[in-house]
């Protein structure tokens, strides 16, 4: 009976990790074969398709725009993230788990409606769509991730050190230079890595931002409306293996398993 | 320095709270006071009327209708996929559990529409799906209906919701001690009797987070469905979308998402309360 249910689960487990990775698989896979129909049989190993898509003008734009964006995300939401999460640290739990609530609705909610909103209110304002309304769009969906990884390793910190930094005459700035920074580094590093993995991903809420302009994302998009182009499997897979490189190196250094 | 504790904490917060504020809050406010706004000759122009909402439920009510059963179908299958992969990991297999939630957390942040146009050639007569089943010989010629149809909607999006509903699964079961199972076990209750007693009843929070994220989330979607839904379904995402950028009228855009929003927060609730009276321990009572 015990074999027979261990057998059971085995076989599921192989389904499951099956199911969530084989398309990722394929992607890439079809990104390095011939077959531009990307279907079986595949035809033989080239990379052909990236050559083509580094030929194209439009992706070096769109890499341009997705690094400027992901990286001034990146940083403004470690600072803003990081200081919020210390001092949600230093409040009661009442406080910290009801600011958390707040601040974590923007990825609850279905993109589109916040992507609206953003748009229509920059479009009342009359302000002109680009990087600088994308970058702070995306903000607003990538600080709850600093957030809340960042405060689940300052809600463990011993606070007594603090004090102690303090009476010894050390002021707010030396007391996180030299004691709280090199505690929460990774963790911080790690948070970061995961807020720019989302920006750089996302898709919804940068079309709507951008107005003309273009990133990794936007220009998939504008493929899959095309006719066949055959380059957005190697696309596709420099934005998986970006994300997913990213995510491993983020989960590394905070040793965050959900 | 001589900054209190209570000034340095809130100005620690007051960069993430402007940012919340002035690019969720405001922009969501706006959106809701534009619902009773109307159109006239192409521009927004502030008014009092009910009329938008009228006709959200005139015309879009069987659309908001079909949403929510394909939403409801979506969260349902992820979160009951979700807690027999959580339950894998947390009681059974050592290696392969972990394997299977490092790929879920790795593929968690990344490739949405990589994962939406991957499952458009999967799923297509000629996709590896349908040749996987004919070399298997369980069908004949490719199946049809797998692409352009709601069942491309589900499929994609359970799997894409899929690592979003593990986690906190996951998490609830992690909290689940150890020694009332042994004690179940010794005292006679099969698998499944401790299951649905003893665990279920304890992670009833992390069901219904994930089961809220795998609803939300595809209520919403318009990208799925346009990309692999086919002519025929069109989710309540397509006409907010195409109310905002094809029609230019954001006002009955909005009213429609707020409408959606509104609906899906009773579908929750139905939800929460259908879940507390299932999973009532039986010895509870």
């Amino acid at each position: 009976m015990i074999a027979r249910s261990q057998v059971v689960w085995t076989a599921f487990g192989a389904a499951a990790l099956v199911f969530l990775l084989s398309p990722l698989v394929l992607v890439v896979f079809f990104s390095l074969s011939e077959n531009a129909n990307a279907t079986f049989p595949p035809g033989g190993m080239t990379l052909h398709w990236y050559d083509v898509l580094f030929g194209n003008p439009d992706f070096w734009k769109a890499l341009g725009n997705s690094a400027i964006i992901t990286l001034c995300v990146g940083l403004v939401s470690m600072i803003s993230g990081t200081l919020a999460a210390m001092a949600l640290a230093r409040s009661g739990p009442k406080v910290a788990n009801g600011v958390i609530a707040l601040v974590t609705m923007p990825i609850m909610l279905p993109p589109l409606v916040l992507a609206l909103a953003l748009a229509t209110g920059y479009s009342s304002l009359g302000l002109p769509l680009g990087l600088a309304t994308v970058i702070p769009s995306h903000l607003v969906f990538t600080q709850p991730f600093v957030i809340l990884v960042v405060y689940a390793q300052m809600s463990g910190f011993n606070m007594a050190i603090l004090d102690s930094a303090r009476d010894l005459g050390a002021g707010p700035w030396t007391i996180f230079r030299t004691v709280i920074l090199p505690i929460i580094r990774p963790t911080l590093i790690g948070a970061t890595l995961m807020a720019m993995a989302v920006s750089l991903d996302d898709f919804i809420i940068t079309y709507f931002t951008i107005g003309g302009g273009m990133t990794l994302p936007t220009m998939i998009w504008g493929m899959l409306r095309k006719a066949l182009d055959p380059s957005i499997n190697a696309l596709g897979s420099l934005v998986l293996v970006a994300t997913i490189g990213t995510s491993l190196l983020a989960l590394r250094l905070t040793r965050y398993r959900g | 320095m001589s900054l209190s504790p209570a000034t340095r904490r809130a100005l620690g917060l007051s960069p993430a709270l402007a940012i919340f504020g002035l690019f969720f809050a405001l922009p969501m406010a706006y959106l809701l006071v534009v619902t009773f706004w109307r159109i006239k000759r192409y521009r927004l122009t502030p008014d009092f009327t009910l009329g938008n909402y009228a006709d959200v439920f005139g015309d879009y009510l069987h659309a908001l209708g079909f949403t929510l059963a394909i939403a409801l179908t979506i969260a349902l299958i992820t979160t009951a996929l979700a807690f027999a992969i959580a339950y894998l990991i947390r009681f059974r297999s050592g290696l392969f559990g972990q394997i299977i939630l490092l790929s879920a957390l790795a593929t968690l942040f990344g490739g949405y529409l990589v994962k939406i146009y991957a499952w458009k050639a999967m799923l297509g007569a000629q996709g590896s799906v349908n040749l996987l089943l004919i070399t298997l010989g369980l069908i004949d010629e490719p199946i049809s209906w797998l692409l352009y149809s709601p069942a491309a909607v589900v499929i994609t999006l359970v799997h894409f919701m899929l690592p979003f509903a593990l986690l906190p699964i996951l998490a609830g079961l992690r909290g689940v001690s150890e020694a009332p199972l042994e004690a179940a076990r010794d005292l006679g209750a099969k698998p499944w009797q401790i299951t649905r007693d003893i665990v279920l009843p304890q992670c009833r929070g992390s069901l219904f987070s994930a089961f809220s994220i795998a609803f939300l989330i595809p209520a919403g979607d318009y990208v799925t469905p346009r990309l692999v839904g086919g002519p025929e379904t069109f989710m309540v995402g397509n006409f907010i979308e195409n109310l905002f950028v094809g029609r230019m009228n954001a006002p009955m855009g909005a009213a429609l998402a707020f409408t959606t929003l509104l609906a899906c927060g009773i579908v929750l609730v139905a939800a929460n309360w259908l879940l507390a009276r299932a999973l009532t321990p039986k010895w509870g009572r």
